[in-house]
């Protein structure tokens, strides 16, 4: 109720302004612009291979109707057949041989008829080809791929916040010659681009025997500018008093940090946390480089390796397209409010 | 418990001297006062006593040891910030207990501490609380008892009640003069309000630019301020103060050629230059035998029921700036209305004399 309100909220209270009409159809568009897509394609990842591959395309997953028939094996597809006499059956199709195309009533499985293509035209009924992901499991190693999605993800979120935090706690809360240069040089590293320090990091990581390893996408990834950054602007905020408090209360230095800092600097651990969930999950090229085993492929990776040279078998890589979308779509439904946060406070995105 | 010494203490912040040479005994038990107005370093002072702030020269000894490269924590002294620096994220218990958590003892141990250092400050309903979910009286009396379990050895307050509003802040006052007699503590007290140091203290510590300037009970320094700073600091509203220079004799010669006697012990050469001051509560609108008479035009009238002050100008008074100004605080009620004159007569028993240059100090 409360959100249907808020939907039809108008300029005046009352009736719809022109300013109404114009600012709802520019969202309108908005939205269609930006979810058109992702609704196209979830709707294509119902579809069977061969209505994937149908012209003109139906938004909604439609698919032939196919009946069992006495004595065949696999389930044949149902046709509509304009009969000599001019009416229309459903029937069953066994086989079509150049123009000719064979039929069977199922009702009467004895008798074959056989009519011109041009005479009949397919069936179709709305059907969800879910088999595009129960297949998954089984016969391309998807849980493969997601495992060492999650792990990278994980592992590389948890040790970005340990090490950036740390970072920024120094450069924030302790006073040594060089620490200004120190950030700026870290802020520095912001400046250069990826591709450049591909190679050389790629260099660094075969040297260390870490190719084909998923910590070989891990470890280059976790120290980030943009993260020690957003951290050390936030911690710069928590009062120094209380560390001096806690510094009066025996705490070790470890402990100030663990107890005192971190806990007081969770909203920006949190948008850190999301910000690089979203990296290292929507990372490829790194992983393409790192990783040319297919059984430690990312679930990135694994759809670029579907997409194969001569076959692409679009009915899988779309449902794994969507099965890939849904971890970030969850955690940007739950957590947007603290990613609008962080990008109005640290300026990144 | 303990004494603490402060031997030729200097700080200096880069190549400016903040603290310039402090030398300084607090006794066991003592309720000591650092007062002085913003930036004459009392803040400074004291968190080189609990080893915040290195020391830059000199020594300190807490019970006659030196103390000067002691960790803060192993002092053995608790702060109490202006800000209270309360975790945020921790409950009320949780505050408090820190510090003991921190030092390894016991879990049964720190919760009896707690529970008793909550029940001396009533803070005993409130432990499940955060700290935002408590006034300002409340967050202060956890800030307190945070100090309190640790059984410090001196407990160091940085203006304290800077925080609170003004009735807040005297009821506060009570509370801490109360539980430094029940605890028999020594406390060092940070305050620039001359009026919480007049209450509060045992000994008040009067500093400017990083100097002290006198030490002494609150009543000494206000019948005998050492110099014109003090004399100013102390009390309220402050001690007027008018130029007036040295006769022959006792005699003393104002501004607008008044002559009258006033007894001194260094009998300064006629024609120095001195400041007369006069505690505005020392003057009164009768006459008596020896008195100063001071003629003011009156600029203001405050009138408070049971007394009322007086604000006027001397004759000759600059209209630039105003000065020398007076300020009377007389019994009862006047009918005085601004514009007139009048006359308001200083007892010479009241009247301080100090050297007009240089170090402005008492001669009188």
């Amino acid at each position: 109720m409360k959100a249907l309100n808020f939907l039809t909220r108008t300029r005046n209270g009352r009736s719809m302004d022109w300013t109404d009409w114009l600012s709802y159809s520019y969202l309108a568009m908005g939205l269609f612009l930006m979810f058109g897509p992702v609704l196209w394609l979830v709707m294509s990842s119902f579809k069977t291979e061969s209505a994937l591959n149908e012209f003109p395309p139906s938004f909604l997953p439609y698919g032939q109707k196919s009946i069992a028939v006495p004595g065949e094996e696999k389930m044949k597809p149902v046709y509509r057949v304009k009969m000599p006499d001019g009416s229309t059956k459903e029937l069953a199709e066994l086989r079509r041989i150049g123009l000719t195309s064979t039929l069977i009533d199922p009702a009467r499985p004895d008798d074959l008829i056989r009519v011109n293509v041009k005479d009949r035209e397919p069936v179709r009924e709305f059907k969800l080809a879910t088999e595009n992901y129960t297949d998954l499991g089984g016969q391309i190693k998807f849980g493969t791929y997601l495992w060492n999605s999650v792990f990278i993800t994980l592992i590389a979120t948890i040790l970005t916040l340990l090490f950036n935090s740390m970072a920024a706690f120094a450069l924030s809360k302790y006073k040594f010659s060089g620490r200004t240069a120190v950030f700026l040089l870290i802020l520095g590293t912001l400046m250069v681009p990826p591709a450049i320090v591909l190679v050389p990091n790629f260099l660094v990581i075969s040297e260390l025997g870490l190719l084909n390893s998923l910590w070989g996408v891990i470890w280059p990834a976790i120290a980030t500018p943009t993260g020690v950054f957003l951290l050390r602007q936030y911690m710069l905020t928590i009062p120094d008093e209380l560390l001096e408090a806690a510094r009066m209360d025996n705490a070790s230095e470890w402990q100030i940090y663990w107890r005192i800092v971190l806990p007081l600097a969770a909203p920006a651990l949190a948008v850190l946390a999301i910000f690089s969930v979203m990296w290292r999950w929507n990372d490829f090229l790194w992983p393409l480089i790192v990783l040319s085993k297919n059984e430690k492929f990312t679930l990135q990776l694994a759809l670029n390796a579907f997409q194969g040279d001569l076959v692409t078998q679009w009915n899988y890589l779309l449902a794994m397209t969507v099965i890939t979308l849904l971890p970030i779509t969850i955690v940007f439904a739950f957590l947007q409010k603290y990613i609008t946060q962080g990008i109005a406070s640290a300026g990144v995105k | 418990m303990a004494s603490l010494q402060l031997k030729k203490i200097i700080k200096d912040f880069g190549p400016t001297r903040v603290i310039r040479g402090v030398d300084l005994d607090v006794h066991d038990g003592e309720f000591v006062v650092f007062v002085g107005p913003s930036g004459c370093g009392k803040s400074t002072l004291l968190r080189m006593i609990c080893g915040l702030e290195d020391i830059s020269l000199g020594e300190l000894t807490i019970d006659g040891t030196r103390a000067n490269d002691t960790r803060a924590a192993d002092r053995g002294l608790s702060m109490v910030f202006q800000s209270y620096a309360l975790y945020p994220h921790m409950t009320v218990y949780q505050n408090m207990a820190f510090g003991l958590e921190n030092t390894g003892i016991a879990k049964d141990v720190v919760r009896a501490k707690v529970d008793a250092a909550a029940k001396l400050l009533r803070l005993d309903p409130l432990l499940e609380r955060k700290p935002t979910q408590l006034s300002g009286g409340q967050r202060q009396r956890v800030a307190i008892g945070r100090s309190i379990v640790r059984e410090p050895k001196i407990f160091l307050f940085d203006e304290p009640l800077s925080n609170l509003d003004a009735e807040l802040r005297v009821s506060m006052r009570g509370e801490i003069t109360a539980l430094h007699r029940r605890l028999g503590a020594t406390m060092i007290y940070v305050t620039h309000d001359q009026v919480e140091a007049m209450t509060m203290a045992d000994k008040i510590v009067v500093l400017r630019a990083g100097s002290i300037e006198q030490v002494g009970s609150p009543l000494e320094l206000y019948n005998s301020p050492d110099n014109k700073f003090v004399a100013g600091f102390i009390g309220s509203p402050q001690m007027n103060f008018a130029p007036v220079t040295a006769g022959h004799g006792d005699n003393i010669v104002t501004a607008y050629g008044e002559t009258f006697v006033l007894k001194t012990q260094s009998k300064p050469a006629a024609g120095t230059e001195l400041t007369l001051g006069v505690r505005p509560e020392h003057l009164s609108l009768e006459k008596r035998e020896g008195s100063l008479a001071l003629p003011i035009t009156i600029t203001g009238v405050e009138q408070l029921g049971g007394h009322s002050l007086l604000y006027g100008t001397l004759p000759g008074a600059n209209p630039s700036t105003d000065g020398p100004r007076v300020t009377a605080q007389v019994a009862g009620q006047v009918t005085t209305k601004v514009g007139e004159t009048a006359t308001v007569y200083a007892p010479p028993e009241a009247c301080h004399l100090f050297e007009a240059n240089g170090d402005e100090r008492a001669v009188r």
